[in-house]
């Protein structure tokens, strides 16, 4: 596939690769969360969505609020000042904008999960959840999860088994892709590497693109080669509020901002309207936060060292002299 | 292992202190290499990126570190904790229609189901303190040590100490918390009223011994000189955002 046919702005990609019903993985764990992306769904206003993130956070609180998704795929949703997630609260507790489904696992649970599905395994054996709220043998309120409790046939131990979760697409910001979607990441990286690699298609959402031979002076960084991608998006200051390692911090007001903002119904309607579909794009929104604010997020240069690969060109050169 | 909020305290405190060679990893795939240069709002912080000699995957710490019994113990917040030291960070009221509900687990389900030793830190408050939590986010002992056991879970792991504002706890043969000693300013009869139910004392409670001018030194001007969390700063309530659209 030429490049040209998979870079596209980001309307496009969700247009094209994110349908209605799906199961939407969304990547970056706390940090590096695919904002520009979730927005865009939220404003093509996509239906009965599953939302399969790790990290709940703000992110999928939006979307809950907005009414785009009908089940979650969660181990843990709140605001890390740490304060409630609003829309979260009020979807679980009064159905308001609507009901939506839990399923819950705690994170090494989920990140086995998504393990389990990029392997395709029929399930993947492990000693975490048993005996709580999750294990629904030994408790009534149960979880809603498809986790199955069983003898060990090895050892007869009490195993805890958990079903692969596989994804329709998935959403991922990382520091830099080249035009085919060799993407880079690197930062507090959680469950993304097996969450991206447990999606049929992926969408790939840059701060920059950069050419491949960056990408091959540095292979250990890859995490999506291109031939899992569909579609490369160039679209920096993507993961706002949320962090990008080397690129911009965390915005914490924004964050408190947010939490006062969704205490309503009411409020929290406002609040989208100014911040999502009151924007036309991420450009958009990037002009309404301001280059200022954007600036002081910035943090201090701070450098890796560069490492050595290596490469080998003159092994085995007479070989080729006795040939010729 | 070290939770989010007052366990990030205790555990960047303890590396001053007494344990300077401390390991401390988060969830997220972090091993931390030095104290960061600013205290982490929570786990997922990126001010510890610089500061970690390890960022990797969630499988990293979770995976290969405490499911493979490489963790020494693991400190963890609770939204409450019951009689046998199960941890409740998900709802109250019923599972399915709850009448207030919290985060979820995150890692802390893994933290409670494998470390060998968990140590829970919270603010005391009777309402944090039921008989029976609503719903174990986290397993404790269950309804007594054996049934950690049954349910699956290695023997000789599970609760080892609950620190509150009024006391410490630690775990009897049963796996039930009983009252081992308790801070200068509260009293045996002030705890003893702060759970909701028939508290276990020692026979031998002691009271604690106040920290000292050093700790205190430590705590107000090298782990927390900003009072984020011994001040509450980090609640940012009262900073002016200045990002309503149109302000």
């Amino acid at each position: 596939m030429s490049e040209n046919r998979k870079l596209m702005s980001i309307r496009e990609a969700i247009e094209r690769y994110v349908n209605d019903g799906d199961v939407l993985y969304l990547g970056g764990f706390i940090q590096q969360e695919p904002f520009a992306a979730a927005h865009e769904i939220i404003r093509q206003g996509k239906r009965d969505l599953t939302l399969s993130k790790c990290a709940g956070m703000i992110l999928a609180d939006q979307m809950i609020g907005s009414g785009v998704i009908k089940h979650l795929i969660t181990t843990f949703t709140w605001n890390p000042l740490p304060a409630t997630a609003h829309c979260f609260v009020r979807a679980l507790t009064s159905a308001v904008p609507q009901k939506i489904d839990v399923e819950e696992y705690s994170i090494l649970a989920l990140n086995l999960a998504y393990f389990a599905g990029s392997l395709d395994l029929p399930y993947i054996a492990t000693k975490t959840l048993l005996g709580s709220g999750f294990d629904r043998e030994r408790n009534k309120t149960g979880a809603t999860n498809r986790l199955r409790f069983e003898k060990s046939p090895f050892t007869g131990e009490r195993v805890c088994l958990i079903p692969p979760i596989k994804h329709d697409v998935g959403i991922i910001q990382v520091q830099r892709s080249d035009p085919y979607g060799n993407a880079q990441a690197w930062g507090m990286l959680g469950e993304s590497r097996y969450g991206m690699q447990s999606c049929k298609k992926i969408i790939i959402c840059a701060e920059e693109i950069v050419s491949s031979d960056v990408i091959m002076r540095d292979p250990n960084r890859t995490l999506v080669p291109a031939f899992r991608v569909s579609a490369v998006v160039e679209e920096p200051w993507g993961s706002h509020p949320s962090s990008m390692a080397g690129y911009y911090d965390m915005d914490w007001p924004y964050y408190a901002c947010y939490e006062r903002e969704t205490r309503t119904e009411d409020r929290c309607e406002a609040f989208m309207k100014d911040w999502i579909y009151g924007v036309k794009d991420r450009k958009g929104y990037l002009e309404l936060l301001g280059v200022k604010r954007l600036e002081n997020l910035r943090p201090d240069v701070y450098m890796s060292g560069s490492v050595p690969y290596g490469r080998f060109t003159s092994h085995f050169r007479e070989l080729n002299s006795n040939e010729s | 292992m070290v939770g989010t909020q007052w366990p990030i305290v205790v555990s960047l405190l303890a590396r001053h202190l007494h344990a300077p060679n401390l390991t401390i990893c988060y969830e997220g795939g972090v091993v931390l290499g030095r104290t960061p240069d600013r205290i982490p709002l929570f786990t997922g912080d990126p001010v510890i990126n610089a500061s970690s000699v390890m960022l990797g995957n969630s499988f990293d710490t979770l995976g290969m570190v405490l499911h493979g019994g490489k963790a020494d113990m693991a400190l963890l917040p609770a939204a409450s904790v019951d009689r046998y030291g199960n941890i409740n960070t998900t709802c109250i009221g019923d599972y399915a229609s709850p009448k207030i509900r919290f985060g979820g687990s995150g890692g802390a389900c893994d933290f409670g189901s494998l470390a060998p030793k968990t140590m829970i830190i919270l603010e005391h408050d009777r309402k944090r303190f039921p008989e029976k939590v609503d719903f174990i986010t986290t397993p404790g002992y269950l309804c007594g040590k054996e049934s950690r056991s049954q349910a699956g879970l290695k023997p000789g792991t599970g609760p080892y100490a609950v620190v509150t504002t009024l006391g410490l706890f630690e775990f009897d043969e049963d796996g039930e918390m009983m009252l081992t000693a308790y801070h200068p300013t509260a009293s045996v009869q002030e705890v003893r009223e702060n759970v909701q139910w028939e508290l276990k004392v020692h026979e031998d409670v002691k009271q604690l011994i106040p920290p000292s001018a050093k700790e205190l030194e430590i705590l107000r001007h090298r782990v927390d000189p900003l009072g984020m969390y011994l001040r509450n700063a980090r609640s940012l309530e009262g900073v002016s955002l200045h990002i309503m659209a149109g302000s």
